[in-house]
């Protein structure tokens, strides 16, 4: 049986990119939980703004991300604004790429 | 996707064709402005180039800045075939100054302006939280409707109806010429140059710069990642300017010396938005600008000269002359080319790529690495047709002040270069449509486990 880890999803997840900001999904902090069932990977995730109209081409893209990692065979990807997204929960490589300050 | 991109694809060809014009015919800047040639080249930036991107963008960008669905599509297709039939009509027509076709393609155009405010009107209905974009766009919608009325009741009254007198035709007919006679009777109460400015100023503030201010209050922040710092600032300019338009509209009518005051109204209106912009920015938390946003911000300042302008011309027996004649024509062309269609290029280099990357790259995204927005338009580009049209600009209302039309002319090229810079980057997103760019993913893959 192949062990999927959070570390896996995360590196996967790099793969879905913010179209307008440039920068993927968990450079960017958006990503606040990622949970493993066995072969069930659920994440919880936000955006950048409320209303943002790539919301839905983002949380699909995340959801067919998932499915691309060995052992994944369901993936369900949730969108919340609470707590809304803070520029201090990006990563310095995140800051560097979109030129967003955390004050 | 595609109805947006064909209004805009639209309004783009009629900047090409009516910047060319002016290249061509730059004596229509070097002259005053009330001629049939300029009221045709006026109609053709004001409703091929600035309404067909601002309707095309607004079925986009209102379901989207105000968070709810278009209310009808096919309206709004509809809407788009009696918007290019009404406005080619109209400039065709102005061009030849047949007032009576003029009336005819414009009753097209007014039914299609129709059919886009009843769409609008209810797509604001689904909103689920009403905030001063939706009250500057329902105002806009007010505005544009009571422009396009106006509009119509000019050619009414430029229309002779002696053809009529001894036609034996049906009730209905009757009627109908009865009621344009009673219009055209009530229009020549009313100096013709004045009903002209005071159409043009229900467009040029009440539909353009209204939409200007109120969807900025919404996609500034969202661009910038920023918020509204004040919105008793934000609803007070809203409420401002539309006391000051309904002011300047009466008093240009009429001729009044309250016009000044009115103006002054509608400066401090612009003055607190401008507060406000700076103070939603300051707050911005990408500190980065990018040149959609720098296009913008440009047009936003150049209200400056635009307002200063409105106050010098509003000014009581301010005498008409040659040089205030073409101070006038300076107010037009920086207003529309200037401010209008500058904010509107900058939010073109964010509708555009939108359009495109939801079109041909929203499903495979998580499939496949997918450009950015910002990967499918050339930025040294964006810089280029920025200064290029900037100095046009400036070169042109030079040029105008002192009715040169050689100046007029340079000028204008290099705005035509501007526009050619935008003319090539739209191609260029556009051909992402045929010749996607996408890269396989390089994904994770877990290590073999051990049989053992």
């Amino acid at each position: 049986m192949i062990t999927i880890t959070e570390a896996a999803i995360l590196e996967t997840l790099r793969q879905v990119v913010d179209p307008e900001l440039g920068c993927n999904i968990v450079d960017l902090g958006l990503i606040y939980s990622v949970t493993i069932t066995e072969a069930k990977v659920s994440v919880v995730m936000t955006l950048t703004t409320p209303g943002c109209p790539m919301h839905e081409s983002i949380r699909r893209g995340a959801e067919n991300a998932l499915l691309n990692v060995d052992g994944v065979k369901a993936a369900e990807v949730k969108v919340v604004w609470d707590p809304p997204w803070q520029p201090s929960m990006m990563t310095e490589f995140g800051r560097a790429a979109t030129g967003v300050a955390i004050n | 996707m595609a109805l947006p991109l064909a209004f805009i694809l639209t309004g783009l060809l009629a900047l090409c064709v009516g910047t060319g014009w002016l290249v061509l015919q730059p004596g229509l800047l070097a002259t005053y402005h009330y001629n049939q040639n300029v009221i045709a080249v006026t109609h053709l930036f004001v409703l091929g180039w600035i309404c067909s991107v601002v309707m095309g963008a607004m079925y986009q960008l209102v379901p989207v800045a105000l968070e709810t669905k278009l209310y009808s599509e096919r309206l709004a297709r509809w809407q788009f075939v009696l918007h290019l039939v009404g406005f080619i009509g109209m400039v065709w027509m102005f061009r030849a100054w047949n007032m009576k076709q003029v009336g005819h393609f414009g009753s097209v155009l007014a039914l299609g302006v129709s059919l886009f405010v009843y769409n609008i009107a209810r797509t604001l209905r689904s909103v689920p939280k009403w905030n001063v974009t939706a009250t500057a766009v329902a105002a806009a919608l007010f505005w544009i409707s009571f422009t396009v009325t106006a509009g119509l009741s000019i050619a009414i009254a430029k229309c002779s109806y002696d053809s009529t007198e001894g036609l034996a035709t049906a009730d209905g007919v009757r009627t109908l010429t009865g009621g344009l006679r009673l219009v055209a009777g009530f229009m020549s109460r009313f100096d013709a140059l004045s009903t002209m400015h005071a159409h043009a100023h229900l467009g040029g503030v009440g539909f353009f710069t209204m939409l200007i201010v109120g969807v900025s209050y919404k996609l500034i922040p969202m661009f910038t990642l920023s918020e509204v710092q004040s919105k008793a600032r934000a609803a007070g300019s809203i409420f401002l300017l539309n006391i000051s338009l309904a002011g300047s509209f009466a008093t240009i009518l009429l001729r009044s010396p309250w016009k000044l005051a009115m103006a002054l109204l509608g400066v401090v209106a612009l003055a607190l938005y401008g507060w406000e912009l700076v103070a939603i920015l300051r707050a911005r938390k990408r500190q980065t600008l990018d040149w959609g946003i720098k296009y913008f911000l440009t047009a936003i300042v150049l209200l400056f000269p635009v307002s200063a302008l409105a106050v010098v011309l509003s000014w009581p027996r301010l005498p008409l002359n040659t040089f205030t004649g073409q101070l006038e024509n300076v107010y037009g062309f920086l207003g529309l080319v200037g401010v209008v269609s500058l904010a509107i290029i900058g939010m073109l280099y964010k509708i555009v790529p939108f359009l495109v990357w939801f079109a041909r790259y929203s499903r495979q995204i998580g499939r496949a690495q997918v450009p950015s927005l910002a990967e499918l338009y050339y930025a040294w580009l964006q810089a280029l047709g920025y200064w290029t049209f900037l100095s046009g600009l400036a070169v042109t209302c030079g040029a105008a002040v002192f009715s040169s039309e050689i100046g007029v002319r340079i000028g204008c090229s290099f705005v035509a270069l501007g526009i050619a810079t935008l003319a090539f980057n739209v191609a260029v997103m556009l051909a992402h449509l045929i010749r996607p760019k996408t890269k396989p993913l390089t994904l994770h893959t877990a290590p073999v486990p051990n049989p053992a």
